[in-house]
């Protein structure tokens, strides 16, 4: 089955690069990373059967929470999911379930943010997380 | 008797990035009006200080995920000028396909998930693909054709890497640009498509005399590079640009308001492009205004959606152009050697002008950089389309008009992740 990590985020904005940063970190699967608004994993996940995406969240957990989604089976909640741009991770993956886009197998991994200031250093909570999910998903 | 209505909204939705509105009325007086821009310090114009000249593309780019290509193109054209090159020929018409592919992923973004569930009454994009799956696959197509030729052109999609001062790292093959064509022939289809379909859309009845401000270029609807126009009379070198703008704090945002001199709010963006070069769009794109009835020029700011549609017919015919004219020039690049100097340069974002300067020293390091973006440029010229709304809209219960302000806001496709975060919309009412 072929396997995909689509990180997204936003590099210069301190914690929202956690999902950069696990898409940079993986040894042992393919990945890429999505800066441009989270709409693009539609057509990023195209062809590929099992998909996992790895973002930045603020749901008010303690910063550097991982939490893991069935993107397939869970409603994520839209408004949860960082974003500086238009449409959040949540509502990019309803939107392909509306349409009947999801691919066969997807899962989310939400790192917790705290700090996603402009110029602001990732926090070292979040760098932890980056390296157990980076973990997680490599050995899969 | 006086009576006070209070409408808060924490999170204003579908725009890029977020911000702040308040609203205060008496009746249907507005007592008050500010647009807020939590503006974070000028965090890239330090960054550039000491930095290459060449590196200011790249480092620019990194603005905004949805239009690094409008970064890279200003900045490189400052750059280009303070060097005193040109860069012409294929480079140029490469850089313009780069630019198309731009506008054309960053409008279908905008009018098919952002701003047609406004007109079409749908909370969101989500709601709106149920009934409209047709039109939002569309949408998601044409924006994946954008970032299709960002790709071929730029080495990935967000933040191309294979832009440079002086021209690309690389030029594409014959080959790899002609792969575009059967997808853009079918873009340009369903573009046409898309401005008979949001033509139809109703729209209110709202006009402004705007100060349209659009670069000009004597041979083409101007995108990449040309002297700054306005329907008032303005006609300068993008070097002239200090001497005609200015931009101001104001006590309720940390972040610039753009206004002319001694003339107030001024329009950038699609709307202004139109009016003011409306008859250098391409052919389809000229058909396609005039078969909507669009006229000349467009002073109402919610038909915005149709001259974005417009735009991108123009976008992908004027894309093909390139590609049927290309042959792939002997050098990706043209040599730039960094004299100390400034440089002025402009070109078109998807929202409209964007305004780089940057001083050089002779070491080829950047001394100071000055960066002005489209939405910097429209803050108050959405104020001043609020404040003239309201009055005739105040009518409408809070929920109604709180609605319409949005969209009043969404007309200009704001996109305040340039330049900002969180959006918050509070109208206060004192009913006399």
């Amino acid at each position: 089955m072929s396997r995909l990590v689509i990180g997204i985020g936003a590099e210069d904005r301190g914690d929202d690069a956690a999902g950069i940063e696990v898409a940079r970190g993986l040894r042992n699967v393919d990945a890429v990373i999505c800066l441009g608004g989270s709409l693009d994993v539609i057509h990023l996940w195209e062809g590929w059967s099992d998909v996992v995406i790895v973002d930045a969240m603020k749901s008010g957990a303690e910063s550097g929470t991982v939490k893991r989604f069935d993107g397939l089976r869970d409603r994520l909640p839209t408004s949860s999911f960082v974003t500086t741009h238009a449409l959040a991770t949540g509502e990019a993956i309803e939107l392909a379930r509306v349409l009947e886009r999801l691919p066969p197998k997807l899962t989310v991994f939400g790192i917790e943010a705290d700090n996603v200031d402009l110029g602001a250093p990732m926090s070292p909570e979040v760098k932890e997380a980056v390296t157990r999910v980076v973990a997680e998903i490599d050995h899969a | 008797m006086t009576a006070d209505r209070e409408i808060k909204v924490d999170y204003l939705a579908r725009v890029e990035g977020e911000g702040a509105m308040y609203l205060k009325l008496r009746g249907d007086e507005v007592q008050d009006l500010k647009f807020k821009i939590f503006e974070p310090p000028r965090f890239f114009e330090a960054l550039l200080r000491g930095r290459k000249f060449s590196e200011a593309p790249d480092i620019t780019a990194r603005i905004c995920g949805i239009c690094p290509v409008a970064y890279q193109m200003s900045s490189c054209n400052a750059m280009e000028a303070a060097a005193g090159v040109s860069v012409g020929g294929q480079l140029r018409q490469l850089r313009k396909l780069i630019y198309y592919g731009e506008w054309l992923e960053s409008h279908a973004l905008h009018i098919f998930f952002l701003h047609a569930p406004d007109y079409l009454g749908y909370d969101s994009a989500i709601e709106m693909a149920d009934a409209f799956g047709y039109r939002v696959a569309s949408g998601l197509r044409l924006k994946k054709l954008g970032n299709k030729i960002m790709s071929v052109l730029g080495g990935r999609e967000i933040h191309p890497i294979n832009v440079k001062v002086g021209g690309f790292y690389r030029a594409p093959t014959r080959r790899e640009l002609d792969a575009l064509v059967d997808e853009l022939e079918w873009g340009l289809e369903q573009a046409l498509e898309t401005v008979e379909w949001v033509a139809g859309f109703s729209f209110p009845d709202f006009e402004r005399d705007y100060e349209f401000v659009a670069m000009r270029h004597p041979d083409e609807y101007g995108i990449l590079d040309g002297r700054i126009v306005s329907n008032r009379g303005l006609d300068i070198p993008p070097d002239q640009w200090p001497e005609h703008f200015e931009e101001t704090h104001v006590e309720w945002s940390n972040a610039l308001h753009a206004q002319r001199i001694g003339g107030g709010s001024y329009h950038v963006g699609p709307m202004a492009r139109y009016s003011l070069n409306h008859a250098q769009l391409s052919t389809k794109a000229l058909m396609a205004a005039h078969d909507v009835g669009l006229g000349r020029t467009c002073h109402n700011p919610f038909k915005s959606i149709v001259v974005r549609a417009v735009e991108m017919v123009h976008a992908c015919e004027s894309a093909l152009e390139v590609i049927d004219g290309y042959v792939k020039p002997n050098r990706p690049s043209v040599p730039v050697t960094p004299v100390a100097s400034t440089g002025h340069g402009v070109s078109e974002a998807p929202r409209g002008l964007l305004y780089h300067r940057y001083r050089i020293d002779e070491q080829g390091l950047i001394a100071d950089a000055h960066i002005v973006p489209p939405t910097s440029q429209n803050q108050l010229s959405i104020e001043d389309d609020l404040r003239a709304y309201v009055p005739q809209h105040a009518h409408l219960d809070d929920e109604r008009l709180q609605w319409e302000l949005e969209q009043a806001i969404r007309n200009y496709d704001p996109c305040i992740s340039c330049a900002t975060h969180f959006l918050d919309l509070t109208v206060e009412r004192e009913e006399s």
